[in-house]
């Protein structure tokens, strides 16, 4: 009986889908409230946004990871709530407005103080940055962005970046599909733990 | 409220599962929190521990406070129904000492606007706990949606919300602007949508009396569907005509709301019903005719089955027997009914009402049935059967046999100190409104002291028996109780006994010698205070002058203030000590009222109310402020202060009060001045007076500067007339000062150039009130008698008073107008009279005694025969010449 009952235990814990908790940050006006609506079910997105007070908690899933994102508010005066989360999360989206050319200092500042963060700053937590509004006319490149940002000096985080169209959806998909397999191979499988999988 | 605390101590002993709680240990295992996957039984289970703590006064840290705050956030991410709804109460809880709560607005807004109505009433009262002022622009969309939403929680819980937002200062305003949506949801069908919506609607007008009267006459015609409304309506309704009763105003729209009332009295809900009826009975201008009906109502409810039911009507029909005894006397035997109820408080409540209406003859009877149940109930209500019993004591002097038994037998039961100090006030007043109690008045308490563990009471009770024990038929009977103390006693109680001893040995000749040797005993005992008492009256007494037993012992009449002596003695000590101390200028105080002020409070079942801050008299307070004013002194001390007298409107550019402070040949007149308008700074303020003849101007204080909103003050010090009778006088008043335009914001003036202005204020009077301080004699008649010799002045003079139409009214009025302290009771008139006496004394400035007998009687008008002894002649017609 006993046996059973602890057998049938290890099979559910197998079979659940794993959770996991992201945090979606970045400046405000840069589109991670329409990112987190656009891996909502359909019949549930909004089609309007309005600017984030605090945090909103949404859930998703991709390829049988089920996602707890912490939509963060990026007014200046709330920024200093994101560092509430970094001890739990598993994994960054940091969302940056490729239009805003002038911002991208603040970006860059605000990215610093992040990286050096002590609940972060030793941790292996993949970092997907979504350089959004790729639609825009004015809108930097890529590969612009990470070299205004400094990417390359990120040694102890895997970090990838994707250019986004929020609106449509372009970009999306990839940029989760690389964070999903990160967060898969140093979360899920953390060296010192038995796997199930 | 003792059942509550009864109830709350079984549940205790039954092991509550809170009950070893703590913090710190809770706020540890509030971490769960963070764990993913979130575990929603356990959490809901600490949330509510965290809920408990904070709910039994525990007070968080705004550390703690926040990380628990933010903590919970994380729980948002759960699913589960239950522990979702604990989280709003967990961030109501938190939201006042947490910081950076704002970050759950998003969330609750989602919650907000969601699809599940479990989650969107909740989520609102959460979301304006944590909503400022300066945010509320945002969700306004959100709110009047939710104002007028069909769900009645959801409903409810915007109107709610918006009402306790709208007392915050900077959100009135945003929540006016939903009174659309308020009076919208005021015709729901749902009974509690529909009373928060009047709440709301009645919170935001509530500064505009004539749309409050409006939304009244409006609802009246309306018939609501929803009691609670109703009973608010009727709150609201009475509101106003007790505010146009004060104003001496009576509108139409009060006459017809008086006939709602009335006619709420045959509504179909019980709550509406007595709602009425206690509505009808509190009004002050409710008429016998109105009252009949209400009173039936009463009556009717107090044979309910329900006990609530009972309990209010009793309460109410206990405040109808103080304010119309005569209505309450019909339905005496429904009363006695409710003597035997299960129900210890309806109980209670119906004797004491029995008690205030019954008549001498019941009075035994009655009695005899308290005695029966006193022993179960709690000290709280003893204490209001004593109450009861001490205006019965008032009432019916000659029963005062039974009821002081009935007392000493209460006095020998168990109970705490304040059950103890009622009855034992109770008997000293007896004790002195009632000469004949006083013997077996005096040898109850002998008897209590002996077994008594209230120091505070037994050094009163012996203070009393040194003061009437002497005067009594057989003083030496009360020198063995008092010398037991001695023996048996702490030091406190011991040197009590000492004092009370001495007053034996200075009063009583053939008493002395055995005084001081019993005196002579306490020389050697072991405290300091004792030994020290004992020794000075034992020289007094020693020195065989009777004068000095008089002046040092005997003579109780100290009227200095301590609480000023000691402060104008420790001054004295920190000065130059170059003078020697002067007694005289320590003002001598009017006596503190003892217990005809909380007299009042026996309507009420709670006596948590009586207050205990020491009593301070205005002499005491006003002092304080006039010795900053140099070379005060001079006049001497102060003999009494007036209260404050408006000499403005009190919305207007300046406010200005006076304070009239009387010296033996001075009067020194306090001007509180308040500048309402921000963007003036006034200088030089001072208050220039139209004289009557007589009176000279001896000193002006300016007050150099006035800011806005600051109170500050002015003097001017007058010399009264040489003749007494020109000192009664009208004077007018004019505001002078120099007005600097200034910035509202900083208060720095624009520039230094200002210019003079006037304003006028209303004119005022010295009275003769403002010239006699009252004072409180234990034996009026002996007085009286006393002053009938030579060295007093009478005077003797028959009115009509024409403005007054009952004998309560003119007894008030003289008071009013003499400032006179009532001796043995008599300001109280007693129901059903047509005649009355009116005993009062007082001492005038400059020291002079004024006793004064009112006969009153009642017919067509009140006609009054004062008669005025006086030590001074020129007094004595002022004093008679002020009524008239």
């Amino acid at each position: 009986m006993v046996f059973e009952k602890l057998f049938m235990k290890i099979l559910n814990k197998e079979r659940k889908p794993k959770q996991i908790s992201i945090l979606i940050i970045g400046l405000n006006n840069s589109g991670k409230s329409t990112i987190v609506n656009f891996f909502k079910n359909k019949d549930v997105r909004k089609s309007v946004s309005i600017p984030t007070i605090g945090f909103n908690i949404e859930h998703f899933e991709n390829q049988g990871v089920s996602f707890t994102a912490y939509d963060m508010a990026g007014i200046g005066r709330y920024r200093n709530l994101w560092e509430h989360h970094f001890k739990t999360c598993n994994g960054i989206v940091f969302v940056i407005d490729s239009s805003d050319r002038m911002r991208l200092v603040v970006v860059k500042d605000e990215l610093d103080l992040l990286l050096q963060h002590p609940d972060l700053k030793r941790r292996r937590v993949p970092i997907l940055f979504f350089a959004n509004k790729m639609d825009c006319i004015d809108a930097l490149s890529s590969v612009k962005i990470a070299a205004g940002l400094n990417l390359e000096k990120v040694d102890n985080k895997p970090w990838q970046i994707c250019s986004s169209n929020a609106l449509s959806g372009e970009g999306l998909q990839n940029g989760v599909h690389w964070l999903t397999s990160q967060i898969k191979e140093c979360v899920l499988t953390p060296p010192d733990k038995e796997v199930y999988d | 409220m003792s059942f509550k605390r009864d109830k709350k101590e079984e549940e205790d002993g039954n092991g509550n599962p809170f009950q070893n709680l703590e913090k710190t240990s809770v706020l540890q295992e509030a971490r769960t929190f963070n764990e993913t996957p979130v575990n929603a039984k356990k959490c809901i289970h600490i949330l509510t521990k965290i809920l408990y703590l904070i709910n039994q006064g525990e007070s968080l840290g705004t550390r703690e406070a926040t990380e628990c705050f933010f903590a919970m956030t994380k729980l948002f991410q759960s699913k589960d129904l239950v522990l979702r709804r604990m989280v709003y109460l967990g961030i109501k809880e938190l939201s006042t000492i947490a910081e950076d709560v704002i970050i759950v607005t998003s969330s609750l807004t989602k919650d907000m606007t969601g699809r599940e109505d479990l989650y969107r009433a909740p989520a609102i009262r959460a979301s304006f706990s944590i909503t400022d002022p300066t945010m509320l622009q945002a969700v306004e969309c959100y709110m009047k949606q939710c104002i007028v939403d069909r769900n009645p929680s959801v409903s409810s819980g915007a109107l709610v919300s918006s009402l306790h937002l709208s007392s915050q200062s900077g959100a009135g305003d945003v929540v006016k602007r939903w009174a659309n949506e308020a009076q919208e949801a005021l015709n729901s069908d749902n009974i509690m949508v529909q009373y928060h919506a009047l709440g709301l609607l009645n919170h935001i007008r509530r500064n505009d009396r004539l749309a409050v009267a409006k939304l009244v006459n409006k609802l009246i015609g309306q018939s609501m569907k929803s009691p609670y409304a109703v009973c608010y309506l009727i709150r609201i309704g009475s509101k106003i005509i007790e505010e146009d009763y004060a104003n001496g105003t009576t509108t139409i729209s009060d006459t017809h709301f008086l006939e709602f009332v009335e006619s709420c009295l045959r509504h179909k809900s019980e709550m509406v019903i007595y709602e009425a009826a206690h509505a009808i009975v509190n009004l002050k201008r409710t008429s016998a005719r109105e009252l009949a009906p209400a009173v039936s109502i009463l009556q009717l409810f107090c044979g309910s089955s329900k006990a609530t039911l009972r309990f209010a009507a009793v309460r109410t029909m206990n405040k109808v027997a103080i304010l119309y005894p005569a209505a309450v006397a019909a339905f005496n035997m429904d009363l006695e009914g409710l003597i035997a109820d299960s129900n210890r408080s309806v109980a209670t409540l119906a004797i004491t009402t029995l008690l205030k209406t019954g008549t001498e003859s019941s009075v035994e009877r009655l009695m005899k049935q308290i005695a029966t149940f006193v022993a179960e109930i709690s000290d709280e209500f003893k204490v209001v059967v004593v109450q009861a019993i001490r205006t019965l004591c008032t009432k019916f002097p000659r029963k005062h046999s039974i009821l002081m038994n009935f007392l000493s037998a209460m006095l020998r039961e168990e109970g705490g100190l304040d059950y103890k100090t009622s009855i034992v006030d109770t008997i000293i007043l007896i004790i002195e409104e009632n000469p004949d109690a006083k013997e077996s008045g005096l040898s109850h308490l002998c008897e209590f002291i002996e077994d008594c563990e209230h120091t505070s009471l037994a050094v009163r009770i012996l203070h009393l028996l040194g003061k009437e024990g002497p005067h009594s038929k057989n003083p030496s009977k009360y020198i063995r109780f008092v010398y037991n103390r001695v023996i048996l006693e702490n030091a406190t109680v011991r040197a009590a006994a000492v004092s009370a001893m001495a007053q034996f040995g200075a009063s009583c000749p053939d008493l002395l010698n055995n005084v001081t040797v019993l005196l002579g005993r306490c020389q050697m005992d072991i405290d300091d205070e004792v030994r020290d008492r004992a020794t000075y009256y034992l020289t007094i007494l020693n020195s065989s002058n009777p004068s000095l037993w008089k002046n040092y012992i005997s003579s109780n009449d100290q009227l200095v203030s301590l609480s000023l002596l000691e402060k104008t003695l420790k001054e004295h000590l920190n000065g130059a000590l170059t003078e020697t101390f002067d007694l005289s200028l320590v003002p001598k105080t009017a006596p503190t009222p003892t217990v005809t002020e909380d007299a009042h409070n026996d309507a009420m079942i709670t006596t948590n109310s009586i207050q205990k801050t020491p009593r301070v008299t205005r002499e005491e307070v006003n002092v304080e402020r006039l010795l900053q004013i140099p070379g005060i002194q001079r006049l001497g001390p102060l003999h009494k202060s007036s209260p404050s007298v408006q000499l403005t409107e009190s919305e207007t550019e300046y406010t200005v009060s006076c304070i009239k402070h009387c010296f033996a040949q001075h009067v020194v007149l306090q001007f509180d001045c308040v500048n309402t308008l921000s963007d003036q700074l006034l200088e030089n303020v001072r208050v220039d007076l139209l004289l009557p003849e007589g009176f000279i101007v001896r000193h002006v204080i300016p007050c150099a500067k006035l800011i806005y909103g600051e109170k500050e003050s002015t003097y001017v010090i007058l010399e009264y007339p040489g003749d007494v009778a020109s000192s009664s006088a009208t004077f007018g008043a004019t505001l002078k000062f120099i007005v600097k335009d200034c910035d509202p914001t900083t208060g720095l003036p624009d520039s230094d150039e200002g210019y003079d202005d006037e304003y006028m204020l209303e004119d005022f009077e010295i009275t003769v009130a403002d010239q006699i301080q009252k004072t409180k004699l234990n034996n009026f008649v002996v007085a009286w008698d006393a002053a009938d010799s030579e060295e007093w002045v009478e005077l003797e003079d028959t009115y009509q008073l024409s403005a007054v139409n009952t004998l309560q009214d003119a007894v008030h009025t003289i008071i009013k107008f003499l400032g006179l302290g009532p001796a043995n009771a008599t300001e109280k008139v007693a129901e059903e009279t047509h005649t009355h006496t009116l005993l009062c004394s007082g001492v005038f400035r400059g020291g002079a005694e004024v006793l004064l007998r009112a006969k009153l009687a009642l017919a067509d008008g009140v006609t009054m025969q004062l008669t005025v002894r006086s030590t001074d002649t020129e007094v004595a017609e002022i004093v008679s010449s002020a009524i008239g």
